[in-house]
């Protein structure tokens, strides 16, 4: 057991940091205020991933034989902290890399390789991410999206929700029932569906967290080739098993939210409020948080770099990272007063930022469960 | 970075847990309350014959082996409150053995001056260190008549009187905020074993306790409160080795204590709520954990002070 960062991981996060600065624009941060689903913000990934990939730093975990420079776990913890922590400019594409690339890798034909791994470790593909629907949102297996073999083809019918980048996308990674018989986990497929298919609408659904946050996407008689199919059929449950370990973890909220305390306390400072015992604890306890949830993702990238399977303490560090991410957005409206509430703002932003925070990825209250039942084996009945 | 124990640290560990499952456990803690109770002489509520089997084994001075340091001592001083021994073992192990390059033969007791209040071992023990201000001071040997004050908050305690705060020799060279990181550690891993004890503890009553014709153990409302405390543990567990293995600096020292008195007053509320009554009783094992984590929390005065001290290292001063 040691906890000191490696000299090459050391350099990295130098060198990444130095690329940031001279890589992101000066008004960045009011492009990553607009939110991940912005037009802004997508458009500014697509510059921006290909000149992170043109170092070798937007794929750099995955093997070599993808584009990638089959870097340690920890070197890809080191990007997520620096890219997250500077409001994500990857934008949408965070997800390509970390997980439905990887998944793609796992599970997918050569074919399928060769035709998305190149587009997502160059930058230039956004994709989007098709699993909740409005009667399968924590209860995931409840989904009815269909997907009919016909001849060669699959012909899709259904909708999904609260798709994110889904006005942006060029791929959907979709979970859908290919057995109209089945229930549950069986009898699901994951289909990689081209978002200029015929027959898919997309609606925004306004909210208060932002605009072009989340969308309804409706699919009739969407029809894509078999080659489209991830995997096996009817195996899809395994597919996205595989994908959701590396997505519950995925984002660390914690290196945003440090970054964000740093400033809520020049914030207080400025104000004359740093030296108030109850300000003083408020950003304290804040701040321990912050670092309970950052050891907990690094207990995870250490079970990855030792190539352990996925344990609930990927669902552990997740619960964390969501209580931190409350914690901060609660506390930069409380620091910054009513002018927090003007949208745009710093705090204001962060307060949006987390309020989806415990509901997004999986509620905080199903992360309990698999705690419950996986890592403390307490039974269901 | 690694988190998986070496092949030394998990000989150590399996090592001092054999021992511990022998000399310890809340069977020895209910042995050492009995004879107490019934006015032994000898019986101090301090396990005096554990803490001669901890040092005749090498792991009180663990931290001053070549190979090994304040990490190993800091899993060590977990481990032994998992099995709820009454020793001063991270006061010695960790706090005097980093702050004097050795350990101490027999209890070791901390205290600050701006602290007034009990003081955990004070009437046990032989070796004092006291945070004054800036300043370390040492009081050894220490032999006081001093009589512990009537409390059942797992460990003795006895109050200071100010001549003995405000004697001893000025340990050089040694700041007392060197001293302050590292009894918030000591105290954190003690915090983390005696957590994960009440926990493990915990789930097993609920387990087996039925009512409403299933186990307690399976109500979703129960199971949620049981997650959080794990991961609330987690978090305080690997704060306490990363903290260690980084040598205490001041702002990990501060943190890792924020996070772990907070986890410990969530692990006393849940615990003992749903265990319900029989929770408050003696004969039901949880009190041996549980009541010790409340003075772990008030030492250098609770979650909310090294909350403070944690933003002004963070942001106003610069690390001691």
């Amino acid at each position: 057991m040691e906890f000191a960062w490696s000299k090459e991981d050391q350099g990295f996060r130098k060198n990444l940091v130095a690329f940031l600065e001279s890589e992101l624009p000066d008004d960045w941060e009011e492009i990553s205020r607009e939110g991940p689903g912005s037009d802004a913000q997508a458009e500014f990934s697509l510059g921006f991933c290909a000149a992170l990939a043109e170092h070798g730093w937007l794929t750099p975990h995955w093997p070599t034989e993808y584009g990638g420079n089959a870097a340690t776990s920890w070197s890809h913890a080191v990007l997520g902290e620096e890219l997250w922590s500077r409001g994500e400019p990857r934008g949408p594409q965070y997800m390509n890399v970390n997980w439905i690339g990887p998944t793609i890798m796992e599970h997918g034909s050569d074919e399928q390789k060769a035709l998305h791994l190149p587009p997502i470790s160059e930058g230039r593909v956004l994709w989007c991410q098709g699993f909740s629907e409005p009667e399968a949102g924590s209860d995931l297996v409840a989904l009815r999206t269909s997907a009919i073999a016909d001849g060669d083809d699959y012909i899709i019918n259904g909708s999904k929700i609260w798709t994110s980048y889904a006005n942006h996308a060029d791929y959907c990674f979709l979970l859908v029932r290919s057995d109209p018989e089945s229930s549950r986990h069986h009898g699901l497929s994951v289909i990689l569906l081209p978002m200029d298919s015929e027959g898919i609408e997309i609606r925004e659904i306004p909210s208060v967290v932002g605009k072009r946050y989340f969308h309804e996407l409706f699919f009739t008689d969407v029809r894509v080739p078999r080659s489209c199919l991830l995997g096996e059929e009817g195996e899809g449950w395994k597919t996205v098993s595989y994908s959701l370990q590396y997505e519950r973890v995925g984002a660390p909220r914690y290196a945003r939210a440090t970054v964000t305390l740093d400033r809520l306390a020049e914030l207080a400072r400025q104000k004359g409020l740093l030296d108030d015992p109850t300000v003083a604890e408020k950003l304290g306890r804040a701040r321990a948080a912050c670092e309970a949830a950052r050891v907990l993702s690094y207990r995870v990238i250490d079970q990855r770099a030792h190539g352990l399977p996925p344990s609930p303490d990927t669902n552990v560090a997740r619960i964390a990272g969501t209580r931190v991410d409350k914690l901060v957005g609660d506390l930069a409206l409380e620091l910054t007063g009513s002018s927090g509430l003007e949208a745009g703002t710093f705090a204001n932003a962060n307060f949006k930022l987390a309020m989806t925070a415990g509901v997004a990825v999986g509620a905080t209250e199903v992360q309990l469960n698999l705690v419950a039942s996986r890592m403390l084996g307490l039974p269901r009945e | 970075m690694d988190f998986e124990l070496n092949p030394e640290q998990g000989a150590l560990l399996d090592a001092a847990e054999t021992l511990l499952r022998r000399s310890a456990g809340t069977a020895r803690a209910e042995q050492l309350a009995a004879l107490s109770d019934a006015g032994e002489q000898s019986a101090d509520g301090y396990d005096h014959d554990l803490e001669r089997v901890l040092n005749d084994a090498g792991f009180t001075g663990v931290a001053l082996v070549d190979g090994m340091g304040p990490l190993e001592a800091t899993l060590l001083t977990s481990a032994v409150a998992r099995q709820a021994g009454c020793v001063s073992f991270g006061a010695n192990a960790i706090v005097a053995a980093q702050l004097l390059g050795r350990t101490i033969d027999g209890p070791v007791a901390l205290a600050d001056t701006a602290l007034p209040g009990p003081v955990r071992f004070a009437a046990q023990a032989v070796c004092l260190l006291v945070a004054d201000g800036d300043q370390l001071r040492i009081i050894e040997p220490l032999a006081t008549d001093l009589v512990d004050v009537d409390s059942n908050f797992g460990y003795p305690m006895a109050t200071l009187p100010a001549e003995l705060l405000a004697a001893g020799d000025i340990v050089e060279g040694v700041s007392a905020h060197r001293m302050r990181a590292w009894w918030q550690l000591a105290a954190s891993a003690e915090a983390v074993g005696c957590m994960q004890a009440a926990l493990s503890f915990t789930i097993e009553y609920l387990k087996n306790r039925r009512q409403f014709g299933r186990s307690i153990a399976s109500f979703q409302a129960v199971q949620h409160r049981l997650a959080n405390c794990a991961v609330m543990i987690e978090s305080a567990r690997w704060l306490c080795a990363e903290t260690a293995s980084r040598n205490a600096p001041g702002e990990a020292a501060a943190a890792t204590a924020t996070h772990t008195m907070e986890a410990a007053t969530l692990l006393f509320d849940d615990t003992h709520q749903l265990s319900g009554a029989i929770g408050f009783t003696t004969e039901h094992a949880l009190h041996h954990w549980t009541m010790r984590l409340q003075t772990l929390k008030l030492e250098l005065g609770g979650a909310g002070a090294h909350a403070r001290s944690l933003a002004r290292l963070r942001w106003t001063d610069a690390e001691d």
